[in-house]
């Protein structure tokens, strides 16, 4: 499965289909980083709208995705969680160990990350 | 009623059993929400098959008590749970551990029960009633 | 082939061979005891035909799960739909008071054939009538549930009241099943309307137990998830104490007194951040 990372603005996105296999996460994984490097995004922007299932492998793979870009100088924001996805992990008690940002769509994410952004930048500064 | 049983093997069977257990739960007339319960706990199971079982068994079924509901059995072959105990409260946690995956299924489901042997395999099996 | 298989091949044969008759009869008794009152001619013809054949067919084969599975699915589609669950379980009821009837009439002069016949008929017969009716039964249970979720879904109104601010004012006691069905609801409202503030404003809500406790903290949770943040107002004096002793988590919460403060910190939690320049 071809999955298109796209570029808008400083930010990079990309739309996790259902039923990712483990190697094909792995490849995709690399992809991102690669082109965060490359294009020296600051944001990445995982759209999970279609994901129907986050267990927890799927939830260490997300949180391990986020610290590496975030290695590599950019932040992670996760958008468009379905509400029974929500209310699984929360109830698979991963509600505590879950540390990514998350939107309710799009724009949010970006707003979001422009914040973070923002605030790191100043925090340089102080 | 319906039974099937798969083997699970690798990480195509974890996607191949949740499949079928999502289908089963939606036929049987599970909510959106609860399809989601029953598929992340199969999931859970079939990961910790996959990884620390060396492969094995899925069985799901409809089962009937006043009311319908659905049944998932879980086997393997691999060495065994060494503490059941921790690995119930999610205790291991080694990277890639059995941490949640046990103690997540059980929360998630109505029915939980669990046997395992060491040094001869670990059978689970959950229960979710309509 | 045993004696019983024998008796039990002669028996369903009996009863097929004579289906017309016996089922005018069983329709007869049915009218006279006023069981079938709110069906049409055509419906009694055709839901007695079926239920008839079913009881026989099961009897021959002695296969149970199908008659379930067949009962059911005729409860479904609206057989016996006009009758209630009284009349249904009489009606079943006279049904084996006729074929009780006509196997002694049948066997009368050969008493002991006609206790081994008798013998194998009843089991059957209480295990068939018994599922039949109960699937009919369940059938009525299951759809007067789902009626209810509805009218719960519809008693627990999420409002929207800006843009990205919703308020769930919460009334009554609530049970378990009705809190299950409120979170899911809620957060459904929140991806619906994107909206990024959720007020749960219990006012109304007298007593709060631990279930409903954990209900409110894993809403909180999930909402959280999503991407929205939520309030809660209006905890009265005593749910305080209840929620203190229960120890909820309680820095999962953000609370306001009254719902007209909660809206007021959703708005300012909505105002665009101001950065200043350094």
């Amino acid at each position: 499965m071809e999955i298109p990372i796209l570029k808008i603005e400083e930010f990079l996105i990309v739309s996790f289909q259902t039923e990712l296999s483990d190697q094909e996460i792995t490849k995709l994984t690399e992809e991102m980083l690669e082109k965060i490097k490359k294009t020296n995004a600051k944001g990445l922007i995982i759209d999970i709208t279609a994901l129907r299932i986050i267990d927890s492998f799927m939830a260490r793979c997300l949180s391990s995705i986020a610290d590496m870009a975030t290695l590599l100088g950019a932040r992670t924001v996760v958008v468009g969680m379905q509400p029974a996805v929500a209310l699984t992990l929360v109830e698979l008690g991963l509600r505590i160990k879950w540390k990514i940002q998350t939107a309710l769509n799009l724009e949010r994410g970006i707003a979001l990350l422009r914040t973070v952004m923002r605030s790191e930048k100043d925090s340089v500064y102080e | 009623m319906s039974e099937d049983t798969l083997a699970v093997k690798n990480e195509y069977d974890i996607i191949k059993v949740r499949g079928f257990g999502r289908n089963l739960a939606a036929r049987l007339g599970f909510g959106v929400v609860n399809q989601c319960r029953i598929t992340t706990a199969i999931s859970e199971l079939a990961r910790n098959i996959v990884v620390h079982g060396g492969g094995g068994f899925v069985t799901i079924k409809t089962i009937e008590n006043d009311r319908l509901g659905i049944e998932i059995i879980c086997r393997d072959e691999g060495p065994g749970i060494e503490d059941l105990e921790l690995a119930l409260q999610g205790g291991y946690s080694t990277v890639g551990g059995l941490g949640i995956g046990l103690s997540g299924a059980r929360r998630l489901m109505d029915e939980f029960e669990i046997d395992s042997i060491r040094g001869k395999g670990t059978t689970v099996i959950i229960r979710k009633w309509l | 082939m045993t004696e019983m298989e024998e008796l039990t091949e002669e028996l369903s044969g009996l009863l097929e061979n004579n289906a017309g008759e016996l089922k005018k009869q069983w329709v007869k008794e049915m009218t006279e005891m006023r069981l079938l009152e709110k069906l049409t001619p055509v419906e009694i013809e055709q839901q007695s035909s079926a239920i008839y054949d079913t009881c026989v067919m099961t009897i021959k084969t002695g296969m149970y799960e199908a008659a379930k599975k067949y009962a059911r699915e005729m409860a479904k589609k609206g057989v016996l739909e006009a009758m209630t669950v009284d009349q249904i379980i009489m009606g079943m009821l006279k049904l084996r008071d006729v074929y009780g009837r006509f196997i002694f009439s049948k066997y009368k002069d050969d008493v002991e054939k006609l206790y081994k016949v008798l013998g194998i008929y009843e089991p059957i017969a209480n295990r068939i009538l018994n599922i039949v009716a109960l699937a009919f039964v369940e059938e009525r249970e299951r759809v007067i549930k789902e009626q209810q979720q509805a009218m719960l879904a519809l008693s627990t109104p999420v409002l929207q009241i800006r843009d990205q601010i919703l308020v769930l004012p919460l009334i009554g006691t609530i049970d378990s099943a009705r809190a299950a069905q409120i979170v899911e609801q809620l957060l459904n409202s929140i991806v619906d309307t994107q909206a990024s503030v959720v007020i749960i404003d219990i006012t109304g809500v007298p007593v709060i137990d631990t279930s409903v406790a954990n209900h409110l903290i894993k809403t909180i949770q999930a909402a959280k998830m999503l991407g929205a943040d939520t309030l809660i107002t209006g905890i009265s004096p005593a749910n305080a104490q209840t929620l203190v002793t229960l120890g909820v988590d309680l820095s999962m919460m953000t609370t306001r007194g009254t719902l007209r403060s909660g809206v007021k910190l959703a708005d300012e939690m909505l105002k665009p951040v101001v950065v200043e320049k350094r």
